[in-house]
């Protein structure tokens, strides 16, 4: 038979193949996935237009058409239906609901990279010690994830921001606070991942390898594991904004959220009342919502097929 | 069992959070500020504030183990509270999950069978899209349209007001009539994800050796599917789907607020933006236990269906 | 078809349709099998073998479609059968084993289950008499305390004991014909050994036919009658066993022999065949081992030979097999 025979030497290094580079196996693949690319042509729209905003809305933010001096326009109206120069028609305070729509993309990227960044980062930390070190350090920091999986969390976080939002010296901080207690509830779903995805590579050989030859731990973490796991923790991390995003809505919706920030969720919140006579007030913010949910969910699905070191088919 | 350390771990987490904020008298009042100084002394005293920390959890601690919930702020049992609208709540969650269920297995095998053929690409696609539809969406979009503009359901409520406005003057089509809209968009809301795991689990337990094996032994497709393919899909499904319904359950507030739904979720909402903290603290108490056992029935379940579990 | 004949595949070509592109690990394979006979389907991995039995059994996953064949079974061309016949066939007239036994039971259903449903498919009989053929089933296999083993599962069981049970559920309604893909090659030496020997002893007693995948020249000698000799999807030689191991006409046959390790010949050094296992979506013109062949020609590059037949079904794939004096390392 067929006999080529090499032994190879278990090299301490990320399991690269040899000749293409791991990313750009994944970038190719990436590239033939549709998923992928419809989530990412959505997710760079919103970026043009949370970049591009005043180019992109039909009137300065938060001016009250008709009235403001800065609102160059024909009339006020109030609640008033799709037309030609309002195409997402007005809310109850006069605003052109469209131009606040397109004003409220830059707070929803900020909320979810803000959050995502907060809990990508504690559930990193604990997926990747809990996994390397094992024994009780990961005995303990699971229990306490299983704790915090189990805790309504969405409820906890109503809860949260009321005390802080309504009369704390933090009112001011506003869309900060909903940044931060959203990201620090939400990183033991992706810590557990993160824990499973390290039991596996520190599985292989090549770590053995690494401490036989005195590496630190820390150094094992960082340099050996971390970069393994990288491909599950994109995925998580892109999954993570669009929930982010929408938890924020929803959180916004019961109106639980900062009044100042004028995210999609406020703009919701502020006309739900009117929602019979104005569904547009409503509805548009919560479609963009959707769509913006979407672009991410999609993005991160299609990286997840593409990353996914098992799907080689 | 470890459930006994995870739900003193969860008690102590809830009231460290809750305390964390603040003095609950001193917050309910500031949003309250009808109440009287001596009725805030009241409330000071039952929630034992005089005291150190230590006691004030315990005390709470064993309210809960004698199923004592307490009183709100607001005066009113917080378990005939609680009561008078927990059915509402699991009415509409658990007929969602089952009909959800129902309804995403046999579309996720289907699409499974005929993996790449253009009835599978279509509900991978819509599937992928309506993991991304947030009830707030389409629970708002759909009551707009059926509730209001047709009138082809109320546009909210558990029951109508007035015996008068029962349809056939029956109760039971009323309440029937009422829940018709909820439960189908929250079903189609909570579809897409299952389908999706459905499909998932399947393509991977269809590739496997015994399923060739149980073909090539001349059973009948059906048999395979279902009997050998099915239920070994079933096991990642059942994971995910105790877990997912813990998420369901959270999300109570937004969805009983959508569709004006007199369930705890509801009244999460309404108690929370007065900060009335003992029924905040059972509710979130109560959720949390639903899902524990949520948590348990799955893992009771799960070991039914694989036997490789069940020796542990 | 003559008499003795119960299987016959000629031309059979089955491909699977990827995103890479179409690998056409079938194309052209032709199989006889007469009554009673074992033969051996020889090869590497990638040649094909396990693509031939499944196509013989229509059960080929997706993407793989049989594109062309005839496969004449008991006079029936199986290929043209609806899938519900062909249900009938399966596990009752032709039965397979597949290769890796530690996969080829369901994990959530006991033994007996297994095997009960299986017999309770293509007989009218009761659960309970099906249970008790199954306890004689793992008898016969040799499994000690079958009693016992009928209720437990798979995952309580090792992997020889598992292959006996895959036997056993082959053997389960009494077929005339056995694809047996590779049965050993999962298992420890030491196993391999008594499953082989089971496998010899019920077919001898139940006067089996079978088809024995392997890629290990050694079974094939202690067990076939025949052999057919593939390569990339194609057949090298088919003959008897004395025939293709005495006298081989294909340059890959003779390649494999020489490979084998033998201590008896106490050669210097192992040969090797220089090359690697071509890629089936692009394979090699003309004869598809060429680019690994010593005797290769030109025609070889530009032309796939015929499957010319030497009579008394002695078949070879060769350009220049009447010219080439091949040697056998292991003629005895």
């Amino acid at each position: 038979m067929n006999q080529e025979g090499t032994s190879q030497t278990a090299e301490p290094q990320s399991a690269r193949p040899h000749g293409v580079s791991q990313w750009a196996l994944a970038w190719r693949r990436l590239k033939k996935n549709k998923t992928a690319i419809a989530g990412l042509a959505i997710v760079g729209a919103f970026v043009v237009m949370a970049a591009f905003d005043r180019l992109v809305a039909l009137y300065p933010p938060r001016c009250i058409v008709g009235l403001s001096p800065s609102c160059p326009s024909p009339d006020f109206v109030s609640n008033g239906p799709p037309t030609l120069t309002h195409p997402f028609g007005t809310n109850i305070d006069g605003y052109d609901v469209y131009s606040e729509i397109i004003y409220g993309t830059r707070a929803a990227f900020l909320i979810g990279l803000g959050a995502t960044g907060l809990a990508i980062l504690i559930a990193v930390i604990i997926g990747l010690a809990a996994g390397y070190f094992g024994g009780w350090m990961e005995n303990l920091l699971m229990r306490v994830t299983e704790v915090f999986l189990v805790i309504p969390f969405f409820l906890l976080l109503l809860v949260f921001l009321q005390v802080a939002l309504k009369f704390s010296q933090f009112s001011t901080g506003g869309i900060w606070i909903v940044v931060l207690v959203i990201g620090a509830f939400s990183w033991p779903g992706a810590a557990r991942i993160i824990r499973g995805e390290t039991l596996k590579v520190r599985e292989f050989e090549f770590i053995a390898a690494s401490r036989q030859i005195g590496a630190s731990s820390w150094r094992i973490l960082f340099r050996h594991l971390f970069p393994n796991v990288l491909h599950i923790v994109i995925v998580l991390l892109t999954l993570q904004i669009a929930a982010s995003i929408l938890t924020e809505a929803a959180v916004s919706f019961l109106g639980f959220g900062a009044p100042g920030s004028n995210t999609w969720g406020q703009q919701m919140y502020t006309s739900a009342n009117f929602i019979a006579d104005a569904w547009w007030a409503t509805l548009f913010p919560a479609l963009f919502v959707t769509v913006m949910v979407m672009g991410f969910n999609l993005l991160g699905n299609g990286l997840r097929d593409a990353l996914d070191p098992r799907l080689r088919e | 069992m470890y459930l006994v350390p995870v739900f003193f771990g969860i008690t102590l987490l809830v009231f460290t959070i809750e305390r964390l904020a603040g003095d609950p008298v001193e917050l309910y009042g500031a949003l309250n500020p009808n109440i009287t100084e001596q009725q805030r002394e009241l409330l000071r005293k039952s929630l034992h504030l005089d005291q150190p920390i230590q006691v004030q959890y315990l005390s709470w601690l064993s309210d809960l183990l004698h199923l004592n919930l307490g009183s709100s702020f607001s005066g009113g049992s917080v378990a005939t509270l609680i009561a008078q609208r927990i059915w509402a709540t699991l009415e509409l969650q658990l007929l969602g999950l089952t009909l959800s269920l129902m309804i995403a297995i046999p579309i996720g095998i289907t699409s499974a069978r005929k993996r790449y053929s253009a009835l599978d690409v279509t509900i991978t696609s819509t599937s992928l899209i309506g993991t991304s539809i947030p009830i707030f969406f389409l629970g708002v979009a759909a009551i707009l349209i059926f509730g209001y503009h047709l009138h082809w359901f109320p546009s909210g409520g558990f029951q109508s007001t007035l015996p008068s406005q029962y349809p056939y003057g029956s109760l039971l089509l009323d309440q029937l009539w009422h829940l018709f809209l909820p439960a189908t968009i929250y079903t189609f809301a909570i579809l897409a994800p299952v389908v999706l795991l459905v499909r998932s689990s399947m393509l991977e337990v269809l590739r496997q050796d015994y399923i060739l094996a149980a073909k090539a032994s001349g059973l009948k497709d059906r048999t395979v599917i279902y009997k050998h393919g099915l239920r070994n899909a079933l096991i990642p499904i059942v994971t995910y789907v105790g877990l997912y319904f813990g998420g369901l359950l959270a999300g109570a507030p937004v969805t009983e607020t959508v569709f004006n739904w007199p369930g705890v979720g509801r009244m999460f909402v309404d108690y929370t933006t007065q900060l009335d903290f003992p029924v905040i603290q059972a509710i979130v108490v109560i959720i949390t236990l639903m899902t524990l056992i949520a948590n348990l029935i799955t893992d009771v379940t799960y070991a039914y269906i694989d036997p490789r579990i069940r020796l542990e | 078809m003559s008499f003795d004949q119960i299987l016959s595949v000629s031309g059979l070509r089955t491909y699977f349709y990827t995103y890479a592109g179409v690998v056409k690990a079938v194309d052209g394979i032709g199989l006889q099998v007469n009554k009673g006979e074992t033969v051996g389907l020889v090869g590497e991995s990638g040649s094909g073998k396990t693509v031939t039995a499944q196509s013989i059994m229509r059960v080929v996953p997706t993407p793989g479609k049989t594109v062309e064949g005839e496969i004449e079974f008991q006079g029936k061309n199986l290929l043209k059968l609806t899938e519900s016949e062909m249900q009938h066939i399966r596990g009752k007239e032709i039965a397979y084993i597949p290769q890796d036994p530690t996969t080829t039971l369901d994990p959530v259903y006991s033994v007996g289950d297994q095997l009960a449903e299986v017999i309770m498919r293509h007989q009218p009989v009761s659960k309970k008499y099906a249970i008790t053929k199954a306890i004689e089933l793992l008898r016969n296999v040799g499994i000690a305390d079958p009693q016992v083993r009928i209720s437990q599962y798979p995952h309580e069981l090792s992997g020889g004991t598992k292959q006996r049970i895959a036997i056993a559920r082959a053997l389960s309604c009494e077929p005339s014909l056995i694809l047996a893909d590779e049965p050993t090659t999962a298992l420890d030496v030491t196993i391999q050994a008594q499953i082989l020997e089971l496998l010899t002893a019920l077919k001898d007693k139940f006067n089996l036919a079978m088809v024995l995948i392997t890629h290990d020249m050694g079974i094939v000698a202690d067990t076939c009658d025949r052999v057919t000799v593939l390569y990339a999807g194609q057949v090298c030689e088919t003959g008897t066993a004395e025939q293709v191991f005495g006298n081989p006409k294909h340059p890959y046959t003779e390649a494999l022999l020489s490979s084998v390790p033998n201590l008896a010949l106490r050669k210097k050094h192992l040969s090797v065949i220089p090359g690697n296992v071509p890629n089936l979506i692009q394979p090699p013109s003309g004869c598809r081992f060429h680019p690994r062949c010593s005797y290769a020609r030109k025609v070889c590059i530009d032309k796939d030979p015929e499957l010319e037949s030497m009579g008394d079904g002695r078949i070879v794939h060769c350009h220049r097999w009447k010219e080439l004096d091949l040697k056998s390392a292991v003629a005895s």
